[in-house]
């Protein structure tokens, strides 16, 4: 059997002992069982659920709760409370919070000249018009149109696409909704998407492959890439699902695809664990959310291979467009002349043949040669304090207008700049969503805290 | 989450504060979904879980930038699966983890690929869906934020209260369960000693206060900052005694709420009770 061959065999027999095993478990009843079959979930109250049921809730109830979340809203009723709880319901002596947006992703309309960005500090998904340049003297930029509210599904939007034929603006959730939002042009204020498409926990990126009507996800927590059809809704199955120990995916983030190579390059932070179907799952362990009866749907946590992480270093893995299975990368760009540190966002220009890298905490934008392979350097490095660039996160590529933009997640603003910008380059316009001086405190999904008495200080990790 | 930093505000920060510092960046091994956190007042060192590498990760106290862990425990001995939660145990040098159906404690000074030095975990523990740990030094107990195992899959929220050192499939001494407790959900959890009080994060907007003797199916004694308060969704949570204040992070806020609240710090068990 050639290594390919027996990749296959592997993986084919990791499908079969994954059914294998949800048959067992469903016939003992296994607390985790319920894929979408039976009931389950802590039915322990008749308070309507949040959509909040992505991160802190076991499969099981992840599931009952999806169902449970189409048919109430996102608000949960209070809680009946008796005499014996003294309630102490009173304001937070102190509060300390954000009050302007955290941008995360952005993408650029060149037809209909504007500019997408995704806030996952006061949830929402806003657009600007493309020249907009927020004036030294102003406090900040107006969006031309804001989508927020319960009905838009709309939180920690990690990524974010425009379909330049349609206006049709994708916006996958990376938490807590878990579920990847689509709005017609045009589309604001309160309004529910035209489609919501269910997805695993903790996706991430998107690109989209307009030539096979395909839509490219990236997702976290698995270390996978789901493949579904660009106009997938509701509980549709991924097309494809490129998920094993060979891919080189670890904790993927941003995804950008090169049409005329038929290739796609994934944003890796590096950590990851290895996922057997055939693994003993840990029962109570949370899982990839609610699809787990589905086609091509990641092995969760729950199939982790205890002790098995790791943390190979960020890189940039590239795949073939129809990778699946457990496919090796075509190649990685990899090493420390790379310069990566936590690369987010990606985007490719087609015409120049250059790939584009958000990369976090250089902070800076990475420039890199198409077939770029291996340890080396960027082409072009866009950094210094001049660019404005704060913790990018998010970049992208207007050919049209031959412009490149990059959302600061840690400077409340939406930057652009030449396409061949390099160095220490000042943005030719900024789009700011709060005054200059306004601190950015990152701040978001804030699971967990802690106190050091010792300094008195408060340590709040996302 | 576009970012995933470990960010330091002073205690009395407001509004729009600045970060003192924060830990953030490739070197520090830090990922997302660092739902637990805790520091180590006797050796100065913050404690942080790595879901995705499945590692515990250990920073110095004043830990900037880009720091290196100290120490990292992680590989094939330490079971670890996904971990999410965790808790210090400073005065006897561990670290507890809680993990679905069972808590591994281990040698917090250890560092590498070590297997834990103790596993509560079992059908005679009644828990599944562990996912928080706190620790009371003063009685020796350890409280276990779980689910009742249930034939039927649908386990009820449940804080199980065992004797610290508890090893193996043991009964917990006492539970707080049922529809009548009104727990729904065991997230971050803290003890204040000196009170006989633990404090839950509820996924219905407060913080649920019961006494460490609570037993059965007993509503809480107190709650903070809800139900009909500003808080949305908390889920972190400290106790700064000291100043009497009840400290939480809520991700429906993308905020940190400090609750002065000195009535419950002069609130003992016995005081607490109920008539």
């Amino acid at each position: 059997m050639t290594a390919v061959g027996h990749r296959w065999g592997a993986w084919a027999r990791g499908l079969v002992g994954a059914v294998a095993g949800a048959t067992l478990m469903l016939t003992q009843g296994h607390p985790d069982a319920a894929g979408g079959l039976l009931p389950h979930g802590r039915l322990v109250r008749m308070d309507p659920l949040p959509r909040d049921t992505g991160m802190c809730i076991w499969p099981a109830a992840v599931q009952w709760a999806e169902r449970a979340s189409e048919r109430q809203s996102r608000r949960r009723a209070l809680p009946t409370l008796g005499d014996e709880t003294k309630v102490l319901a009173g304001p937070p002596t102190r509060k300390v919070q954000d009050k302007y947006p955290g941008f995360a992703a952005i993408a650029v309309d060149p037809e209909r000249n504007e500019v997408i960005l995704t806030d996952e500090n006061l949830f929402q998904v806003l657009v600007y018009d493309r020249l907009e340049n927020t004036p030294s003297n102003a406090e900040i930029s107006t969006p031309k149109r804001t989508l927020a509210g319960d009905n838009t599904l709309i939180e920690f939007e990690s990524g974010v696409h425009v379909d330049v034929k349609t206006g049709d603006i994708f916006a996958p959730n990376n938490d807590t909704v878990d579920t990847l939002v689509v709005f017609g042009h045009g589309t604001q204020a309160d309004t529910a998407p035209k489609r919501a498409l269910h997805t695993p926990h903790g996706t991430f990126g998107i690109a989209m492959d307009d030539a096979r009507n395909e839509m490219f996800l990236t997702t976290q927590h698995d270390s996978t890439v789901v493949v579904f059809r660009k106009e997938a809704d509701k509980d549709e199955a991924p097309l494809r699902l490129l998920q094993g120990d060979d891919t080189g995916l670890a904790d993927p983030h941003g995804i950008a695809i090169d049409p005329a190579k038929e290739v796609f390059y994934v944003a890796n932070y590096g950590s990851s664990g290895l996922r057997r179907a055939d693994q003993e799952i840990r029962t109570g362990v949370p899982g990839s959310g609610k699809g787990r009866d589905k086609a091509n749907w990641p092995l969760g946590r729950e199939y982790a291979v205890p002790g098995s992480g790791s943390h190979a270093g960020p890189s940039i893995s590239v795949h073939r467009l129809s990778a699946k299975g457990n496919d090796r990368p075509l190649r990685l760009i990899k090493g420390p002349k790379t310069q990566l540190n936590w690369p987010t966002g990606l985007a490719f220009d087609p015409v120049r043949r250059e790939l584009f890298v958000a990369n976090d905490m250089g902070p800076s934008i990475l420039v890199f040669d198409a077939d770029a392979v291996g340890d080396v350097a960027p082409k072009r490095v866009l950094k210094g304090p001049k660019t404005k660039l704060a913790n990018p996160t998010s970049v992208a590529v207007d050919p049209k207008n031959q412009e490149l933009w990059v959302a600061n997640f840690g400077g409340h603003s939406a930057t652009v700049y030449p396409i061949a910008a390099s160095g220490n380059t000042p943005p030719l316009r900024t789009i700011r969503g709060a005054p200059e001086s306004a601190p950015s405190l990152m701040i978001g999904n804030p699971g967990a805290l802690t106190y050091d008495s010792k300094r008195d200080q408060i340590l709040v990790p996302n | 989450m576009a970012h995933p930093q470990i960010a330091v505000f002073a205690r009395l920060a407001d509004g729009q504060a600045e970060r003192l510092r924060a830990i953030e960046g490739q070197n520090t091994m830090l990922g997302r979904t660092m739902h637990g956190i805790d520091y180590d007042e006797i050796h100065d060192e913050i404690v942080v879980p790595q879901q995705f590498g499945q590692a515990i990760l250990i920073f110095g106290g004043a830990a900037k930038g880009e720091a290196r862990p100290i120490r990292v425990i992680q590989g094939s001995k330490t079971m670890l699966t996904a971990l999410d939660r965790l808790a210090v145990d400073a005065p006897n040098n561990e670290i507890y983890v809680p993990e679905g159906d069972r808590v591994f404690v281990f040698d917090s000074r250890a560092s590498g690929n070590v297997a834990p030095k103790r596993v509560l975990g079992g059908p005679d523990t009644g828990f599944t869906a562990a996912g928080s740990v706190a620790i009371d030094h003063t009685r020796n107990l350890i409280v276990v934020g779980a689910d009742t195992r249930s034939a039927d899959g649908r386990g009820l929220p449940m804080l199980a209260i065992f004797d610290r050192t508890a090893e193996g499939d043991v009964k917990p001494r006492r539970v707080i369960t049922g529809e009548k407790s009104r727990l729904n959900d065991t997230g971050n959890m803290r003890i204040y000693p000196e009170g006989g009080l633990i404090f839950v994060t509820q996924q219905t907007g407060y913080v649920g206060v019961w006494s460490i003797d609570d037993n059965g199916a007993i509503p809480p004694r107190f709650t903070v900052g809800g139900p009909g308060g500003i808080i949305q969704k908390p889920r972190g949570l400290d106790l700064d005694p000291k100043h009497n204040a009840v400290i939480v992070s809520d991700k429906g806020l993308n905020a940190l709420l400090t609750y002065e609240m000195p009535q419950l710090f002069r609130t003992t068990t016995d005081q607490a009770s109920r008539r």
